[in-house]
């Protein structure tokens, strides 16, 4: 009985975006774990907000491995999270057409706010301001 | 306005007991990580943008209500991770524990696991707003 039903189960279908998406949910957060994990217990519990300031920021990023791990928490989190809230929002919006405008509309939102994030990431802390 | 009734319902209406609110757990703590990663992603780009903004917001997260927030923030990303690894464990491996029994054991079990990630954090954190916020502790 169990093998038939296997049998039935293993149908090859092509991939659609949805398919492609959850994997990518599935994918991303393997990573996202110990990335965004560490990241908290560093800099919220270890390092705590009230060290935090353009200096603290400059340091870390004077470093490039430091860089390439806010790069990957940049990528990663904001695809995944962004994805999660389109999935959120398909149990809201039942209409085609609603759901196309709300897919482009997290998809440009999604890129403005990773332009903005990537631009601070390769533009740095800028010290020549003068600070008090 | 009907779908959004008819979703919120479904929500709240269905009583799963532990794997509801596994579910709905799951998203709201997702949701909550996802609005602050956007203005976390904002806020450090003002280092570039706007410097002096960036002391402001840093300012703004050193108060005390912001200080809660972010405890509730560690809770909702430990919570959320424990149980996305225990959705895509079932899914993967063990697909025989999507039953209601084993559903409601593994939530409590994925609870558990957050608390004692959480609590020593928590610990931490309020001990920081205590120091500098109270001055308490010789801070």
């Amino acid at each position: 009985m169990t093998a038939t039903s296997e049998q039935i189960r293993r149908v090859k279908v092509r991939p659609n975006y949805d398919h492609i998406a959850w994997k990518w949910m599935r994918y991303s957060a393997v990573l996202l774990i110990p990335l965004v994990w560490f990241h908290l217990i560093l800099q919220d519990v270890i390092v705590g907000v009230h060290a935090m300031d353009l200096d603290y920021v400059a340091q870390r990023w004077a470093n490039i491995g430091w860089r390439v791990y806010d790069a990957l928490l940049l990528g990663f989190a904001m695809a995944h999270g962004m994805n999660g809230v389109r999935q959120v929002a398909n149990d809201f919006i039942k209409g085609e057409r609603a759901r196309t405008i709300m897919s482009w509309a997290l998809f440009i939102f999604w890129l403005a706010i990773t332009a903005i994030g990537a631009a601070a990431l390769i533009g740095g802390v800028r010290q020549d301001f003068p600070l008090n | 306005m009907s779908t959004l009734k008819t979703t919120l319902t479904g929500y709240t209406g269905y009583r799963g007991r532990e794997g509801h609110y596994a579910f709905l757990l799951h998203r709201i703590t997702g949701l909550g990580t996802v609005l602050f990663l956007v203005i976390h992603i904002i806020d450090i780009a003002l280092v570039y943008l706007s410097p002096k903004g960036f002391l402001d917001v840093i300012a703004l997260y050193q108060t005390t209500l912001f200080g809660i927030g972010e405890i509730a923030l560690v809770f909702c990303v430990f919570f959320h991770g424990i149980n996305g690894l225990r959705i895509a464990y079932f899914d993967m491996r063990k697909p025989a524990n999507w039953s209601i029994e084993t559903e409601r054991k593994s939530t409590r079990i994925t609870l558990i696991a957050t608390l004692i990630l959480w609590l020593p954090a928590t610990f931490f954190m309020a001990r920081n707003i205590l120091i500098h916020n109270y001055g308490l502790f010789g801070g």
